[in-house]
Order: C-alpha cells, then sequence, then structure tokens
C-alpha cells in the first residue's frame, strides 16, 4: 500500500497547510514588524488585484502544475520521484538551445521547441526509472542526486562549450520570435496554462479509464498483487518515471518558451520542489492538483508585491512553503518508504 | 467480560473459568473473539467491563513466536529475568537453570542453540519454557498447534497434560476440533463475541461443536464428480527459491479433472512452489504444461495467458488492492483482456457466484471479512475458466461457511476438467478435497497418497522429516 499511504489525509492535510500558511505567515510577518493583515491583505491583492497580477498568478501556476502533475504520475505508481527540479531544468535547457537556432514557422518552432523539452526531461526521468527497474536502485536517492548533476550540467554547458549570451552570461541566446509562446488577453499569460490544464484532464482521465492507468495505479497501491496479476514493474516503473519527467520537462520548456524567451540558470526558483507540496496537498489526483497549483501560485506571485508594497520579505513564502513541504511530503515519504 | 474495538463488539459478556488440573479448549471461528477473550485473561487489554482474577501468574504462548531469532535460547528463555552477577549476566547459571527446566517438564533443548537455526517445534518449546520459567499458574495457548506437524502435536500435547498433572489450568485457543476432543476436558464454544456452549468434553462431538460455531449446520461439500482424466501438468526436478522458501528437485503430475493436495508443514517449499508456477521466480529444471514446457525466466503474465492462475497464500498484500473496490479487484489479472465496461458484470458474476457480502460492487476490497475477500479471490481465479488453479491455503483465517464454499467451487473446477492444486497446512482439508496427497518436507516431496489409502499417521511422520 505503498502509493496509497500518500494519498490518505487530504482534508487534514489542507488544514496543516491553512494553519502554516496563515500561523506561521503571522508570525514571520510580526517578526518583521509588519501587521499580518497588512502583509496577507498585501499578499492576497498582490495575486488577484489586477488582470496582470492575475495573470501573473495563472503563470505562476502553470509552472507549478506541470512539474506536480509528473510528480503525482510517479506518487501514484510507488515511485518518490523528487528530481522534478532536475527534470525542469534539463526541458528548460533543450528549449532553450533549441528555439535559439530553429529557424521555422511557428506553428511548426512552438511545438518543437515544447517538445524538446518532454523529450530532454523525459530522458532524464527515464535514467531513475531505468535504474530502478533494471537494478533495483533507490529512486529517491537517485532522483535527489540528478537535480545536482542537471544543474551543474546545464551550468557547465551555458557557461562553458554553449556559451551564447553576452561576456560570463550564464545563458542561452534568446529564442527566435518564432519559438516563443503565444500570450493571451494581452497579458503575459501563454498558452501553456491552457495546456497544462489540458493535461491535468488528460491525466485523470488516463488513470481513471485505461488499462495503463489502471497498471500503473495497481503497481503503485499494492505492487505484490500487480506482479501477480501479470504487470511487467519494471516496464511500469520505467514509463511512469520517463512521463513523470516529461511533465517536468514541458515545464521548463514553458517558462523558456514563455516567459525568459531564453535559458538561464536562474530558471526555476525550486518549482520542481514546491510542486511536491502542490501534488501532495492535491491528494496526488489531477483535478485537485489544479486547485492546489492556483493556491501555491498566488502564494508566489503575491509574494513578490506583499514584499514591494507591505515590505515583507519575499522569504516568508519560502518559509511557509518549505514548511509545509517538510509536514506533508517528509512525513508520508518516509511512512510509505519505511512500509516496502 | 466486555470489550469494543470501534464498532465490533469483539466479547459481549463473557464469563470463563479455568480450573487448577484442567485442559479447557476455547473454540470459535474467526473474529468469534476468542483471541481477544485470552489477551484480556492475560491482561495484555483491558477490558470494557468485567474483572480478571487468577491464583498466580498467567502465561500466554502466541500463535505467532515472540523469538528473537540472532538471540541463544537461553537468551530467549531468561529474556529480562537474566541471572546476574554483579554487572554481568551469569551465563553459566543461566544454562543450568534452562536444562533444569527442560528436565523437570520433558522438554530437552539446547540453551547454546541460536534460535532462528531450529526447526518450528523447537522453537514452540523455547516459547514454552519461557513462559514455564515464570511458574505460571493459568498457561494460555493461542493455536499452538498451527505450525507443527501431527507427530509433534502429540508430543506437545503429552507436555500440556504434564503440566495440567502438575496442576496449572491450562487454555488452549484453537479451531481444530479433533484436538479438542482428544486433549480437552471441558470445551466453551464461542460465536460473535458471546459464549454460546459449554460442556464436559466428553459429553459432545466434533460434529455438535462446528454446529454450534457455525449457529447451523456445516454445509456440506459439492458432490465429485467422475471425471476422464488427461495429462495437463508435468513437473521434473523443479528447484526454486523465494525468500526463505526453497524447493529442491520436486516431480510430480496434475492431470485435468483432478485435485493434487500437497500436504506439508508451512516453510517446507510451499512458497517456493506457488511462486515457481505463477511465474513469480525463476526455476530450475522443466515444467510442461499442456504438451509445452514453460520457460524458467517467464513473466506471470504469460503463465496467465496459458490458462495457469495462482491464488496466493497471502491475499491481503498478494492478490487485493485493499484500498480498491470489489469491481477493480475482480477485474485485476485480467485487466488486458476485459474491456472497462466489462468490470461490472465480472464483479456482479463473482458476488452472485461465490456469495459475497455485501453484495455491493463498489464496497471497498479492505473493509470486507477475510471470508469474503478470499471469496473474491477464489472468484476471479474460477470465473476467468482456469486450466490450471494453484490455490495456496484458499481457507486461511476463513469461517467454516465461507471455507465449504470455497472448496466446493475448487471440486466444482475439477469436475469441469480444470487441474487443481492445492497447497494447504491442513490435512483435513486435503482429506476432504484432494483426489491425491502429496507430501513436502524440506522442500522435496518425500511421499504420495491416493484417495483410497491415505494414511494421516504415516503422512504426518513424512511431513515431520521421518522418511
Amino acid at each position: 500500500m505503498t502509493a496509497a499511504l500518500l494519498r490518505t489525509r487530504a482534508f487534514r492535510d489542507v488544514a496543516v497547510v491553512i494553519v502554516l500558511v496563515f500561523g506561521v505567515g503571522s508570525i514571520a510577518m510580526l517578526l518583521a514588524h509588519v501587521s499580518p493583515f497588512d502583509g496577507f491583505y498585501a499578499l492576497i491583492d498582490g495575486a488577484f488585484g489586477t488582470k496582470y497580477e492575475l495573470a501573473e498568478t495563472l503563470v505562476q501556476t502553470t509552472n507549478l502544475l506541470l512539474p506536480a502533475l509528473g510528480i503525482a504520475i510517479a506518487f501514484r505508481a510507488g515511485l518518490f520521484n523528487i528530481g522534478a527540479e532536475g527534470q525542469l531544468v534539463i526541458g528548460g535547457f533543450a528549449a532553450g538551445w533549441l528555439g535559439a537556432q530553429l529557424l521555422l514557422p511557428g506553428y511548426l518552432a512552438v511545438p518543437m521547441v515544447l517538445l524538446a523539452g518532454v523529450v530532454a526531461g523525459g530522458a532524464w526521468g527515464a535514467i531513475p526509472g531505468f535504474m530502478r527497474a533494471r537494478f533495483g536502485a533507490n529512486e529517491v536517492i537517485a532522483t535527489l542526486m540528478l537535480n545536482f548533476v542537471a544543474a551543474l550540467l546545464t551550468t557547465y554547458l551555458v557557461t562553458g562549450p554553449l556559451q551564447q549570451g553576452g561576456a560570463g552570461a550564464a545563458e542561452t541566446s534568446p529564442l527566435l520570435k518564432a519559438a516563443q509562446l503565444p500570450t493571451l488577453f494581452g497579458t503575459q499569460l501563454t498558452w501553456a496554462f491552457v495546456i497544462a490544464l489540458g493535461l491535468a484532464f488528460v491525466m485523470h482521465w488516463v488513470l481513471r479509464r485505461t488499462v495503463f492507468g489502471y497498471e500503473l495505479r495497481a503497481a503503485g497501491d499494492a505492487p505484490e498483487a500487480a506482479k501477480r496479476a501479470g504487470i511487467d514493474l519494471s516496464r511500469t516503473a520505467l514509463l511512469a518515471m520517463t512521463i513523470s519527467g516529461a511533465f517536468a520537462g514541458l515545464g521548463g520548456a514553458s517558462i523558456v518558451a514563455g516567459e525568459l524567451h531564453r535559458f538561464n540558470t536562474g530558471l526555476s526558483p525550486g518549482y520542481g520542489f514546491i510542486a511536491i507540496a502542490v501534488a501532495l496537498v492535491g491528494n496526488l489526483d489531477p483535478r485537485w492538483i489544479v486547485v492546489a497549483a492556483l493556491a501555491f501560485g498566488a502564494l508566489q506571485s503575491g509574494g513578490y508585491v506583499m514584499q514591494a508594497e507591505a515590505h515583507v520579505p519575499r522569504e516568508v513564502v519560502s518559509l511557509v512553503t518549505g514548511l509545509v513541504i517538510v509536514a506533508l511530503a517528509g512525513r508520508r515519504v518516509v511512512a510509505a518508504q519505511r512500509s516496502t | 467480560m466486555r470489550k469494543r474495538f470501534g464498532a465490533v463488539q469483539a466479547v459481549d459478556g463473557v464469563d470463563l473459568e479455568l480450573k487448577p488440573g484442567e485442559i479447557h479448549a476455547l473454540v470459535g471461528e474467526n473474529g468469534a473473539g476468542k483471541s481477544t477473550l485470552a489477551a484480556i485473561a492475560y491482561r495484555a487489554i483491558q477490558p470494557d467491563e468485567g474483572t480478571v482474577s487468577s491464583d498466580g501468574v498467567v502465561g500466554l504462548v502466541h500463535q505467532h513466536f515472540k523469538l528473537i531469532g540472532r538471540l541463544r535460547v537461553w537468551e530467549n528463555v531468561l529474556l529480562n529475568r537474566e541471572p546476574r552477577r554483579g554487572w554481568a549476566i551469569d551465563a553459566g547459571a543461566a544454562r543450568a537453570r534452562v536444562r533444569e527446566l527442560g528436565t523437570t517438564y520433558g522438554l530437552q533443548v539446547d540453551p547454546d542453540a541460536v534460535v532462528e537455526t531450529l526447526p518450528v517445534g523447537i522453537k514452540q518449546r523455547v516459547e514454552l519454557l519461557r513462559e514455564l520459567d515464570r511458574a505460571p499458574r493459568v498457561l494460555l495457548l493461542d493455536e499452538p498447534t498451527a505450525s507443527l506437524a501431527p507427530g509433534e502435536i502429540a508430543s506437545f500435547f503429552t507436555t500440556v497434560q504434564d503440566l495440567a498433572r502438575r496442576g496449572t489450568a491450562i487454555l488452549v485457543v484453537t479451531h481444530k476440533l479433533a484436538e479438542v476432543i482428544a486433549y480437552s476436558q471441558r470445551v466453551t464454544v464461542m460465536r460473535a463475541g458471546r459464549v454460546v456452549a459449554s460442556h464436559l468434553t466428553g459429553e459432545t462431538s466434533a460434529e455438535a461443536i462446528a454446529r454450534e460455531m457455525v449457529g447451523g449446520e456445516v454445509p456440506a461439500l459439492a458432490a465429485r464428480a467422475s471425471t476422464s482424466v488427461a495429462p495437463l501438468l508435468e513437473v521434473r526436478n523443479l528447484s526454486a527459491r523465494s525468500g526463505t522458501s526453497a524447493l529442491r528437485e520436486a516431480s510430480f503430475e496434475v492431470r485435468a479433472g483432478e485435485i493434487v493436495g500437497v500436504a506439508g508443514i508451512e516453510g517446507n517449499g510451499q512458497s517456493a512452489l506457488s511462486d515457481a508456477l505463477a511465474g513469480v521466480v525463476p526455476f530450475s529444471g522443466t515444467i510442461v504444461f499442456e504438451g509445452t514446457p514453460l520457460r524458467p525466466d517467464d513473466a506471470p503474465a504469460s503463465r496467465l495467458a496459458r490458462g495457469i492462475r495462482v491464488i496466493p497464500q497471502d491475499r491481503r498484500h498478494e492478490a487485493l488492492v485493499l484500498e480498491w473496490n470489489v469491481r477493480d479487484n475482480v477485474a485485476l489479472g485480467r485487466q488486458r483482456t476485459l474491456r472497462l465496461a466489462e468490470f461490472g458484470a465480472a464483479a456482479r458474476e463473482v458476488i452472485e457466484r461465490f456469495d459475497v457480502r455485501p453484495p455491493n460492487p463498489d464496497a471497498l476490497a479492505g473493509a470486507l471479512s477475510g471470508g469474503n475477500q478470499q471469496k473474491i479471490v477464489v472468484g476471479r481465479t474460477l470465473i476467468s475458466a482456469p486450466k490450471l488453479v494453484v490455490a495456496y491455503q484458499p481457507t486461511r483465517g476463513i469461517d467454516i461457511g465461507a471455507a465449504a464454499l470455497v472448496q466446493s467451487r475448487l471440486i466444482e473446477a475439477r469436475n469441469a476438467g480444470a487441474g487443481v492444486l492445492l497447497i494447504s497446512f491442513e490435512l483435513d482439508e486435503l482429506f476432504a478435497v484432494a483426489d491425491r496427497v502429496l507430501v513436502i518436507a524440506n522442500g522435496a516431496f518425500v511421499g504420495a497418497f491416493d484417495r483410497g489409502n491415505l494414511d494421516r499417521g504415516r503422512i504426518g511422520a513424512l511431513m515431520a522429516g521421518h522418511a
């Protein structure tokens, strides 16, 4: 019942999150000599107050939603993929590198750039998947370590052999115009948001209504029973990790193609880690993950405004998010690992 | 005595009195409350109502031994009561104490043997010695013979009778009625948390006790039709390993239209046999099924595709997804052949033919009783028209009615032409159901008996490893 252990107590978790956000958030604001009322007003107003602020919230939602869906796929298969951050960075790098040299019209260039992220992220996820399937390697350690490998590898590439930005800048050349994601409603919001929402519903359907989804859930919830029912656990692990990485890789590509328009090493403020909390708060159910991603997206975007207007350090948001990860992910991953 | 666990009234107003020198049997189906009652008597569980009083120490020997495998016999027997010399443990005195206990009670064990290297029967002696060191006036034995061979059972009860003669009050919690009749002076029958009957053993019979346990007539087994047997499975020199379970050079046949029983004590290679046939572990030797050899490195899927279906021993971990509903569990193993729209019909067929309660395809498997869980596992296996069924302890821990239903459906599958390999630790079950009985000991097949000349004494000796 490894994966199932990760999915219980959804409502208690929502309560934990609310207590942490408002309780710890208030204490931190008081320590910064700011009234929590003013601080939270600035946070919420900053997340939803204007069309552009709302658009920024949805951009942040997208950046969390894609890796969170990938994490959920792996967790549902009983695999603790905590390497979404690395998969996202690798996907972003592949998209940035390809997007800087594609001389194609937009209807070809944009899909190819996103696909580059999917393939690279998927391959990065497949490495621990293969190690697990072939050698029984612990995927927690492998995915965690590959985060560092991804960060250092891309840093090396953009500061060394593939350096394209200005002197010493750790980034690729800008994407050609045709390779950039089109925006929506005259804001910074892009089609990536629509794609991510659509994928959430596709994933829900696949999990509930297809043989692949059935076998993946069986492998995660009761591996011994699944094995005896003819389900190939190695193949399932490899596929789940590959798909998981592909989601995170798409997330990285959409940041590059929609927001930064180039790859740089500061691409992610830890989306791949925050997404673990998003996936768990969403009870590993794609529909609820959308809701959780919106909540965490609002925290992210509101945090910037809160810092600017209420003079509360943005780190309060990082602090609260970190505590949520420790409270939810730490406890459950340890419990589920122990039960195997 | 009353004790409630959540919504379940486990023990509901029970009085029980044990007398010095008397062997008292406590019988009842799974969930009747007998283990709870024993735990209350041992003061391991606090009752909601009622009191326990005893004239001296109460000892309890668990069904699953609570021994520390890596420690020596004396370290286990005297754990937390070690004789001391200053700050150190006096190992010499400890060994002498264990030897003295062994001589007193006729339970000789080498005090320096490491427990995990000992056979089950000896482990039980160690368990018993540990309790006897506390000089109990009352000794509670929870399913004490569950993992003993028939010969070991007789010598175990000789010890117990000897203890009773010295004035110890003894309670034996069991479901084996033959032992109740043979060794107890008094028997108390529990059903659904209450005492439904209490007799002097001499004034009742196994059949009467069974009726009292069930609360009605014990269902009869399906009739055995005469079948025309045909070759189906031929196993030659099969060796396999699954965890600590090992099978060595086993050769046997299962023909279509017969039930072949495998008699043996738990831990003698049955798991390796079951897993090798399921395709869960690789094997060496040959397995020929319907004239074609099975590949040693096959995955379970290819065995399923050929009509070989295994009912695993551990239904909760190896057969069911407890967090799923009945419908999705019934489809498990046929998820590639059934379409999603057909899951419901398959579930309804299993619920109907196997009397699953509640009859609700949306009920969570984990919320069902053990008997109903097992009906789902056996049901989904048999409705898929398998050619070979490997049933490993298919009636373990389920009530008499559910067990009779499972056994009847296996007989019907045999009547319809399936081959059945029934691996069981219960000789009674094999005698009731099997056409032939093979005996397994230490991972090897050591004897074969036709239904016409089943010899309980001989089979028991072979099970215990006496060739």
